[in-house]
Parts: C-alpha cells; sequence; structure tokens
C-alpha cells in the first residue's frame, strides 16, 4: 500500500528475559507514510517488541534480542550502530508518563540542547514552542513554562512526554499506549496529534483501545503470547480477520 | 421486601455493635501509645544532646577565660635599654627580649607581690602580654602603668574553683585587695598545645582537623562517588562485582585501629610520608570514609527511579549525559549526607591518628599538610590524660570546640541537601 521501501523491517525477532520468551519469531515491516497499531492482551509483549526497535532493551540487564531489525536497511543491532543517534533518530513515549524533575521548557528543550539542534537561545525556544504546540499542551502550560514538568497532571505529563519527543525531530516515532492515563478530550487531542504527524514521522502505537486503533491506524498488528498473530490492513483486521483469535480480541471476546 | 431471599448466608456487617466499637476504640488508643512512644524517644534523645552539650559548656566554659591580676610595673625605673626606634615592626619582638623584658616583668612581680609569690603568681607567657602592650604603645616604657596579666595555672584553678589550699590563700588575699579579674582568653583560641595549661590552646589542633578533613574529603568524595557510579552505571553484575560490593560492605564495618596499622605500614612504612602529618591523617582517614561515601551513594543512585533514565535514554542522551543530566543530580542530596556522616566519623576518629604518630606533642600550629600536627580528639585525649588540675577545663573547652565543628558541618550538609533536593 505504500510506494516506499518500508522504514523499518523486523525480521524472525525473538526477545528473551533471562530463560523466559517474551517475544516469538515476529516479523514486521512499519511504513514511513502509515500509523501502525501493536495490539493484544495484557502481558503479550507489545512493550518488549517495541522497546527492541529502539534498543531500549539494552538497559534491561537480563534481556537478549535476536533476530534482524534495519532501519532504512541499517541493521540497528550491528556493532557499528551508534545507539545514542538510533534512540535520536527513533523517539519513544512511555507507557508511565516520565517527565524529568526539571522544568516544563528544559523537558522540552533537552534533547534539543545535547543533540545540537538548535544554535541559538531563541531558535531553541521556537522548538520548544512548536513541539509544545503540536502536542496540544502549550495552551495550557505558555505561562508556566518554568514550573516543573512532575506538577502537571497526568494527562498534561504525557503530552509533555510526546512533546519532548518529538523537539527531537526523530524520524520515527514509538508509542507505547500514549493515551492510558489521559481523559477522552486529552485522548481525542493526542489522536489528532497522531494525524497531523502522520506522513512526517513513522508512527507504531500499542493500544488497548479497540476504537483507537481502528481511528488511528492504518495497519494493526495483534499479537498474542509472544508471536504475531495477525498482521495487516487496519480494515481488514477489523471487518475480516483471518484468524479466530483475532476476531476473540477485537470482538472483546477474550479475557 | 425485607424476606426476600437473601444475596447470600453472610449477614450485612453491623458497625454499631459495642464489639464493633471496641474495636474501634482499641484500634485508636494503641495508635495513641504508638505516637506517645515515638515522642518519648525524641525526646530522650532530645534530652541526652542537650546534656552533653550542657554539661560540656558548663565545664568548658572556664577554659576559654583567664584569671588576670593587676599589677605596676614601672618601666622608668627598670631601665629597659632599647631604641624606640626599633619598636616598628618585626625588629619589635627582638630588640624586647634582647632588652631583657622577661627579666623586668618578673623583677615588677617580686616588687609587687614579695619575693615568694611574686615568683610564681604570673603565667609563664605574662611577658608576652607586656610585650604586645608596649608594642601597641611605646611611650609607657617611660611610665608606671598597672597591667591585667595573666596568672599562673594553680592560681588560676583556685579563682575559678576549689583549687590547692595554698592558691586558695593568694586568691583569697588578692580578692580582698580587688587584684583580680575575669577575661576572655584569646591564645587558648589563637595557639597551639603548651605545658603550661594557662597558655595552651585549641587553634594547633583545629587547624590540623581542617587540614586533615580537607585531605580526607578531596580524596575520598570523588574516588568514593566515581566507585558508586562506575559500580552502579558501568560495572557488569556478576560474581566479581558481588566480591567487590561485599568487600567495600566489610570494609566499612573494619575497626578504626586496624585503618591506623594500615596507614601507619602503608604511607609511613612504604612510601616514607612524613609522621604526624595531617597529609598521612587525612589519607588513612580517606581509607575509612570512602566505604561509607561508596554505600551512601550507590544507595542513592540505586534510588533514582530508571524511567528517568529510560527517558533520558529515549531522547538519545549517552550513558554518560544520563548520570551527569539527571542521575547525579537526583542523587546528590543522598551522596550529600553520606558524605558529611563519613567526614563527621573521621573527624571524631582518635586510633588511627594515635597510630600515625598524630598524638605527639606539637607546640606550633602546622603550616601546611606535611608540618607534623595533632587534631581535635586526639588533643581532648592528650589534655584529658595531664596530671596539671588547670587541663581539666582545657579537655571540655576542646569538646566543645569539637562539637562546634561538628555541628557546623552537619549543618552545612543540611543546607546543601536542601539546596539540591528536587521537588517531584
Ligand atoms: N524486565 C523484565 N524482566 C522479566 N520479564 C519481563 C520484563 N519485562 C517484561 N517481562 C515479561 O515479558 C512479557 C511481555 O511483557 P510486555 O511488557 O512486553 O507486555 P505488554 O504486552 O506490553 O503488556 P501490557 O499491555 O500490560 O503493557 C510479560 O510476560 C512480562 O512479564
Ligand atoms: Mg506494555
Amino acid at each position: 500500500m505504500s510506494n516506499h521501501p518500508p522504514k523499518i523491517t523486523a525480521t524472525h525477532v525473538n526477545v528473551w528475559y533471562g530463560a523466559k520468551k517474551a517475544i516469538d519469531d515476529v516479523s514486521i515491516d512499519i511504513d514511513q507514510d502509515s500509523v501502525t497499531a501493536l495490539i493484544g492482551p495484557s502481558g503479550c509483549g507489545k512493550s518488549t517488541f517495541l522497546r527492541t526497535l529502539n534498543r531500549m532493551n539494552d538497559t534491561v540487564a537480563n534481556a537478549r534480542v535476536q533476530g534482524d531489525i534495519r532501519l532504512d536497511g541499517e541493521d540497528i543491532y550491528s556493532p557499528d550502530m551508534d545507539v545514542v543517534q538510533l534512540r535520536a533518530r527513533v523517539g519513544m513515549v512511555f507507557q508511565k508518563p516520565n517527565p524529568f524533575p526539571k522544568s516544563i521548557y528544559e523537558n522540552v528543550a533537552y534533547g534539543p540542547r545535547i543533540h545540537g539542534l538548535a544554535s541559538s537561545r531563541s531558535e531553541l525556544e521556537g522548538i520548544v514552542q512548536t513541539s509544545l504546540k503540536r502536542a496540544g499542551l502549550w495552551e495550557e502550560v505558555k505561562d508556566r513554562l518554568s514550573d516543573s514538568g512532575t506538577a502537571l497532571s497526568g494527562g498534561q505529563q504525557q503530552r509533555l512526554c510526546i512533546a519532548r519527543a518529538i523537539a527531537v525531530d526523530p524520524e520515527v516515532i514509538l508509542m507505547d499506549e500514549p493515551c492510558s492515563a489521559l481523559d477522552p478530550i486529552a485522548t481525542a487531542k493526542i489522536e489528532e496529534l497522531i494525524h497531523a504527524l502522520k506522513g512526517r514521522y513513522a508512527i507504531a502505537i500499542v493500544t488497548h483501545n479497540m476504537q483507537q486503533a481502528a481511528r488511528v491506524s492504518q495497519r494493526t498488528a495483534f499479537f498474542h503470547l509472544g508471536q504475531l498473530v495477525e498482521y495487516g490492513a487496519t480494515t481488514e483486521i477489523f471487518t475480516n480477520p483471518r484468524e479466530e483469535r483475532t476476531r476473540d480480541y477485537i470482538t472483546g471476546r477474550y479475557g | 421486601m425485607s424476606n426476600a431471599a437473601p444475596f447470600s448466608t453472610r449477614r450485612p456487617t453491623d458497625w454499631a455493635t459495642p464489639a464493633m466499637q471496641s474495636r474501634v476504640r482499641r484500634r485508636y488508643r494503641a495508635e495513641r501509645r504508638f505516637r506517645l512512644l515515638g515522642l518519648a524517644a525524641v525526646t530522650l534523645s532530645g534530652a541526652f544532646l542537650l546534656f552533653l552539650l550542657g554539661s560540656m559548656l558548663l565545664r568548658g566554659a572556664g577554659g576559654f577565660l583567664e584569671t588576670r591580676v593587676a599589677m605596676p610595673i614601672d618601666f622608668a625605673r627598670a631601665s629597659l635599654d632599647v631604641d624606640p626606634r626599633r619598636l616598628q615592626g618585626r625588629a619589635a619582638d627582638l630588640a624586647l627580649a634582647g632588652a631583657g623584658l622577661e627579666g623586668a616583668v618578673d623583677d615588677a612581680a617580686v616588687a609587687a607581690f614579695g619575693p615568694d609569690l611574686g615568683g610564681r603568681i604570673l603565667s609563664d607567657g605574662a611577658w608576652l602580654r607586656v610585650r604586645e602592650a608596649i608594642k601597641d604603645d611605646p611611650s609607657v616604657l617611660s611610665r608606671r602603668v598597672v597591667m591585667s596579666l595573666p596568672v599562673a595555672s594553680p592560681i588560676d584553678v583556685a579563682a575559678k574553683g576549689p583549687g590547692s589550699v595554698e592558691a586558695e590563700a593568694v586568691v583569697a588575699s588578692l580578692r580582698s585587695g580587688d587584684l583580680l579579674s575575669t577575661g576572655l582568653n584569646r591564645e587558648f583560641l589563637l595557639s597551639a598545645d603548651s605545658t603550661d595549661p594557662t597558655r595552651a590552646g585549641i587553634w594547633g589542633a583545629l587547624k590540623g582537623s581542617i587540614l586533615t578533613m580537607l585531605v580526607t574529603l578531596l580524596l575520598a568524595f570523588p574516588i568514593g562517588l566515581l566507585a558508586a557510579l562506575y559500580l552502579e552505571e558501568y560495572a557488569p553484575k556478576n560474581r566479581w562485582t558481588d566480591l567487590i560490593e561485599v568487600s567495600i560492605n566489610n570494609l566499612a564495618a573494619v575497626p578504626s585501629i586496624i585503618f591506623g596499622l594500615l596507614g601507619l605500614a602503608l604511607f609511613l612504612g612504604t612510601f616514607g610520608l612524613p609522621r604526624s602529618a595531617p597529609l598521612v591523617g587525612g589519607l588513612t582517614l580517606a581509607l575509612l570514609t570512602m566505604p561509607v561515601i561508596v554505600i551512601a551513594s550507590r544507595n542513592a543512585i540505586k534510588a533514582v527511579p530508571p524511567s528517568i533514565r529510560d527517558a533520558a535514554l529515549g531522547v538519545g542522551a549517552s550513558p554518560i549525559q544520563v548520570v551527569f543530566h539527571h542521575v547525579l543530580p537526583l542523587a546528590l542530596p543522598g551522596i550529600l549526607t553520606g558524605t558529611i556522616i563519613g567526614m563527621a566519623r573521621a573527624l571524631g576518629e582518635t586510633a588511627p591518628l594515635l597510630m600515625i604518630g598524630m598524638r605527639a606533642f606539637i607546640a606550633a600550629p602546622p603550616d601546611g599538610i606535611t608540618d607534623p600536627a595533632t587534631v581535635l580528639p586526639v588533643q581532648v585525649f592528650l589534655w584529658s590524660d595531664e596530671v596539671g588540675r588547670g587541663f581539666v577545663e582545657k579537655t571540655s573547652a576542646a569538646i566543645v570546640v569539637l562539637l562546634v565543628f561538628l555541628l557546623a558541618m552537619n549543618a552545612l550538609a543540611i543546607h546543601l541537601r536542601n539546596r539540591f533536593e528536587t521537588r517531584w
């Protein structure tokens, strides 16, 4: 459905936590100009898989990743790969909001600053402002940018984390249940944001909300017990799933 | 409606029964009891601290004071042969000593109090006061003046409290002539140890302590912090790092005198560093403080939530940026607290410093970290061992100085911790 080659190709990916296998032979392509939703019951490995895409699993002491994952054809697990740069190119919004215990401004400015993305103070201020605007937070915080990021509400914190991620201008954004702490209005804002970001960034989003997956994504992957059960166009998955397990899950017949 | 079939066989809870209410009351009683116990514990420890400080202050206050006797000196008759033009600057000390000032002061004492008492009434250092007075105002050399000069230790002791029978009699007769007065003993705060309690000062030991603590801090803090950072952030978790962890914990529990023996063998024996020097004392105490700092820093670093690390890594911070931009600032209050606890312990250590020779009698404050010196707790130990009655109050006064130093250090730590504390 896309005329570009995929942004990320993951083939035969396995992940272990110690002796426990959390991801079992998963192959997925993530397209440049579409949103990919990862769905599945709790504990099936969605977060684990997402974290292999920017090598955040490196920080988990007993995690072991096997398989081939390429960003623009480049093997991200090869020894030549610069992990720091990879994570700047593949940004992440975590399941639990985790703003730095610093000011709102600092939270957003931190990434651009360490990567030297702004040559002047005013340019940095511009980046902070556009990032907060795109994350739909600007109106709420523009008068108190020097307040602590941790003093915001849960939903505001999550949008702050999104602003922080897009401030670095990554190529791919991985979102791990970005709306799980949000009310319907804030959720709608984030979904709008995802629509707006689509095309500019390749986006992968984990969600427990089927309607959300249907609304925001063009492609959907259904995980179960560490395996990829079904992967295809979102409309296909939701109207005409090939697998019994997928049908049960999306119709809510799953425990 | 009321006799519809019960939803379950369990009856609804009745919160108003006497049994239930007595349970509630019991719960509140337990809570009150616990609060009172806690309050009692806090009060008790506060009272101990107050008692300690109070009794030390009471007993030590005399150590900061000196008894003076008013004594006439007739410089015009003493025929001091001194050129008034040489009474400027440094040459003055030499000129006055050469002119026989000490003898002149002794003669004046004999003239004032008779040959017997005159020979033993003044402190050995009394003539130095006269010298300072002359330097301040050379015109006294041509006049007869009355000066208040510090008395010798036995009389000083008798003036402040019970002393020897003989000295008590002297004090009584001087008091009747209204010749005695009390003043601040500036020498106690400005000079070093002496065999004469009226001249013994704490400054030498205080300066020795400050220099030793500086050496300790400059070594133990960076090394301990780096070790903690490496162990927490970089070292792989395996049997070797487990072994290192156990060794560090054991090191923190090793009796301090063993560190003294180690310092003696290593720094004095192998490296041939100077004895009794703050450098060696600082090195030895650094060995003792480092494990405390490592353990406290590791705990503080461990307490930084992993989600903050994830957040920083997620925007592409390098591991060292994660450490310096996020982990360290959050861990700093805990690290500082641990450092201060370690430093406070080092400040109070006596045994290891005795081993490396810091118990020597040293009559001049150290000028640098390689000069012979002593430290406050060792000075307390040395004075408490002296036979002279005058040293009893000096011991308490030295303890007061040590406690004030300690409190100042802790206050600084609390100030720093509050400044770096992050509000979540
Ligand atoms: N650090 C870890 N160490 C050991 N096991 C882990 C670790 N993280 C996750 N797991 C296990 O791996 C499996 C997949 O976890 P993962 O967090 O990827 O699930 P998930 O699909 O994101 O679930 P949820 O929807 O509840 O977030 C789970 O069984 C979990 O217990
Ligand atoms: Mg998850």
